[in-house]
């Protein structure tokens, strides 16, 4: 039996692992192009700022792939020949298997609008955008960043460190809509506006200015032209699967890879995983999870499901954490979304209500989702919290009674930080006041 | 991102480039002159130390020494805070508290009992550190509060902070050596090995240093005995002696402990030979002092294994999902600084979000 995982990021890595572990004796080959090691896609943005070397974001040693006997091979795949059971790479090659796992991962979304072809419009995704970004971000430019969610604001913290003046456009009419509330996100811009960001909400993009030699000297943005000297596109990403059209896999219309509940494909021996896959939610909806913990445990699960266990894929409860420069966040549990990314505010159900605390003249605040007498969900600024006490209460169906009680031991900040407290001015307020 | 740690690899000092070498070699001259005083062979005639404190009047060419050691650790404190203190009450008191420890028990209260003839003593180390203070030929001179404060300490007290606390209490906030690590040496924290090889050498060559302390100390207690009656092994417990004072006080704590810094990482000594930090190593292992890891929150960055300075690879353990307890560790508390993620904390306490079963269930059988 031979197996061939395309794609060496976590979730590919973890698969072949957990391969190896279960069978020592199958060839096990992983195809890649990117680099020839693992390495962490989050921490990009320290290897931009000098904080890690390239060595210092791989997890593990480069005696792995020998020690567990995982061949490598380096090229482009440009088809997959179904009937063959074979991957076409584009020098030519060809590396057939017996089960094939397809973890290909994502790419930035490219940027829609006129003008953005070319030189100056940068994405952050990948080394070769980091190498591309390092190299074109120069202290004392004017920096565009576009894009109102995670990736952005850690470019926007990037090319500030480096000495760049930065407008950040945000589409929405506040920052991260589908995460923050109103009071959170002006906590956060509040904070981006400390580090010298430019944050200009409600900008909708309409173009990438050029010059007559074609470099990049501004966005228009709802009318308005913000001059710069580079762009970064930050609008999220889609799934790495172009090569895929015509290969016999099933793609959903956003171009990620159907699977069912033990992650295969629509082709017999070929499974997907990680951030290129199609898996269904809590709620029933089908999107690809593109979170670091989901790929991993995708590859091991999948890895199981290729090595013949009946296994089936449950997304677990819902968690989150992020950095906003120095503010830290975490979200566990139900944290709906009010506010859609066109603007129109969204009422979620009724019977939802939030408690919510801001540490006074701090960026610290606190934001509990209860639905009835019931707690749903957690956001939580600018402290440390553990994410498991949470769902643990979330999961027993504590009271906010209960849980405000014992909210300090969940707290996950270090020794010496002031203990969490109900402070006076908390307050309770339905979805619609807050 | 940690604003003080920026750039790391963008220095040439940080990143074993030509002027980390020549910097490495004036660290280890700087320990050299000190302690061997004029070096024929190296064209160096004069006790160049004794000269100069001669010069700025400070009699001894280790109250100099002192004096250089304490304004290193106070203007590396300083930059320290620069970097780490505006986000972390931990690290303001935990540096102020180390700084502020050389300064009054290892500087200046020495100094002044100089000044008033006693016999000086440095109260912020302890045996087997410090290996002469339980030499019987220093105890008997000591009057009985010194005697006191040091076998408390050495006996009773540290293996009981070592217990509770870990041994971070000591050599993170009150040892020198560690201190300087700390301030000064900050620029060279993400130099430590994290390689397997470098933790199988560190198991070795700690604890072997603290067998001989131990040997030592016990050879020096029978010629205090017998040596009178025994010449031949008199002899050789001096011999003993000089030599661990030259090899392990000398050599490796100050040439190559200080002189690798701009190589090796700041924990070379505290690392591979502290005896101390072996003894509270293995206390720490059975006590109550742990890293806290928040499960499946790690994103593999890598942050905390490169800027551990004891090249301890925590990314492991927060990949795993395992909170841990290892012995090197000295509890300067930089990975759960630096994580993007929070997924760290030091902690003392009995952990009761372990054990239980876990929540996020990802996979079931069908």
């Amino acid at each position: 039996m031979r197996y061939v995982i395309l794609g060496n990021g976590i979730c590919g890595t973890e698969a072949a692992l957990a391969l190896r572990g279960r069978d020592p004796e199958a060839p096990i080959a992983l195809v890649s192009t990117e680099h020839d090691h693992l390495f962490s896609r989050p921490a990009l943005m320290y290897l931009f700022a000098g904080q890690l070397s390239l060595r210092d974001s791989e997890p593990y040693d480069h005696g792995l792939y020998p020690r567990m006997r995982l061949d490598r091979v380096r090229g482009r795949v440009i088809s997959l020949d179904a009937a063959g059971k074979a991957l076409c790479l584009e020098d030519g090659r060809a590396v057939n298997y017996d089960r094939l796992l397809l973890a290909v991962g994502s790419r930035a979304r490219p940027a829609p609008w006129p003008g953005s072809e070319g030189p100056g419009v940068h994405s952050f995704v990948t080394l070769k955008d980091l190498n591309a970004l390092d190299q074109a971000a120069k202290p004392g430019m004017r920096a565009v960043v576009i894009g109102g969610g995670l990736i952005g604001v850690e470019v926007a913290e990037i090319l500030r460190q480096r000495g760049l003046s930065v407008s950040f456009l945000i589409r929405e009419s506040w920052y991260f809509p589908l995460a923050l509330d109103s009071r959170e996100s002006a906590l956060v811009a509040e904070h981006m506006q400390t580090h010298g960001v430019d944050v200009r909400l409600g900008a909708a993009v309409e173009g990438v200015v050029r010059d007559d030699r074609d470099q990049v000297c501004g966005v228009r943005a709802s009318g308005e032209v913000v001059p710069c000297d580079l762009v970064a596109v930050c609008i999220g990403v889609v799934p790495q699967t172009a090569f895929l059209q015509g290969s016999g896999v099933a793609l959903s219309t956003a171009g990620a890879i159907e699977v069912d509940d033990a992650l295969r494909t629509t082709l017999p021996g070929v499974w997907a995983a990680g951030d290129c896959a199609n898996v269904t939610w809590h709620d029933g909806s089908r999107r690809p999870e593109q979170l670091w913990y989901t790929a991993r445990d995708q590859g091991r699960l999948v890895a199981r499901s290729m090595s013949g266990d009946p296994v089936t894929y449950r997304r677990g409860a819902w968690y989150n954490s992020a950095k906003f420069f120095d503010l830290e966040w975490t979200t566990a549990g139900w944290v709906p979304a009010l506010v859609t990314a066109e603007g129109v505010p969204l009422d979620p159900r009724p019977e939802v209500r939030f408690w919510f605390q801001r540490q006074p003249g701090q960026p610290v605040s606190q934001r509990i989702v209860c639905q009835g007498d019931r707690v749903v969900g957690f956001n939580m600024l600018g402290s440390r919290w553990n994410h498991e006490p949470l769902l643990e209460w979330i999961q027993e169906r504590r009271s906010l009674d209960h849980v405000l009680r014992r909210l300090h031991e969940a707290q996950f900040d270090e020794e010496f930080w002031p203990r969490f407290s109900v402070r006076p001015e908390a307050r309770v307020t339905a979805a619609g006041e807050a | 991102m940690q604003a003080g740690l920026l750039d790391t690899y963008r220095r040439p000092a940080g990143t074993r480039q030509p002027v980390a070498w020549a910097l490495s070699g004036l660290l280890a001259l700087a320990y050299l002159l000190p302690y061997f005083g004029p070096i024929p062979k190296l064209g160096l005639r004069v006790d160049v130390f004794q000269e100069a404190a001669s010069a700025l009047h400070l009699g001894s060419k280790w109250t100099l020494y002192g004096l250089l050691y304490t304004l290193a650790m106070l203007v590396g404190g300083a930059y320290f805070l620069r970097r780490h203190g505006r986000n972390s009450p931990y690290q303001r008191v935990r540096t102020t508290t180390v700084v502020a420890v050389q300064v009054v028990l290892a500087f200046a209260l020495p100094l002044v009992m100089k000044v008033f003839r006693a016999q000086e003593y440095y109260f912020s180390y302890f045996w087997p550190l410090k290996i002469e203070y339980f030499y019987p030929s220093l105890i008997l001179q000591q009057p009985f509060l010194i005697l006191a404060w040091s076998f408390l300490g050495s006996l009773v007290a540290f293996p009981l902070l070592a217990y509770f606390l870990g041994k971070r209490f000591y050599c993170s906030w009150i040892c020198g050596c560690g201190g300087l690590a700390n301030t000064a040496g900050e620029p060279f924290r993400h130099l430590a090995s994290k390689s397997s090889t470098a933790w199988r050498i560190e198991r070795v060559s700690v604890h072997s240093v603290l067998v001989v302390a131990v040997v030592t100390t016990g050879i020096v207690w029978v010629n205090w005995a017998v040596g009178k009656q025994h010449p031949a092994f008199a002899a050789f417990a001096f011999q003993v002696q000089n030599w661990y004072g030259l090899v392990v006080g000398a050599m490796l704590s100050g040439v190559l402990g200080v002189g690798l810094y701009p190589l090796m990482g700041t924990r070379v000594w505290c690392r591979f030979f502290c005896p101390m930090a072996a003894l509270l190593g293995l206390i720490q292992k059975l006590g109550r002092f742990r890293i806290t890891v928040k499960s499946d929150m790690c994103i593999a960055c890598g942050n905390c294994s490169t800027y551990c300075e004891m090249g301890i690879d925590v990314r492991l353990y927060a990949m795993a999902n395992r909170s841990f307890t290892r012995a090197a560790c000295v509890g300067c508390g930089l990975c759960a600084q630096v994580c993007p993620r929070g997924v760290l904390k030091l902690e003392n306490r009995p952990d009761r979000f372990k054990g239980g079963t876990p929540i996020r269930v990802y996979a079931v059988d069908s």
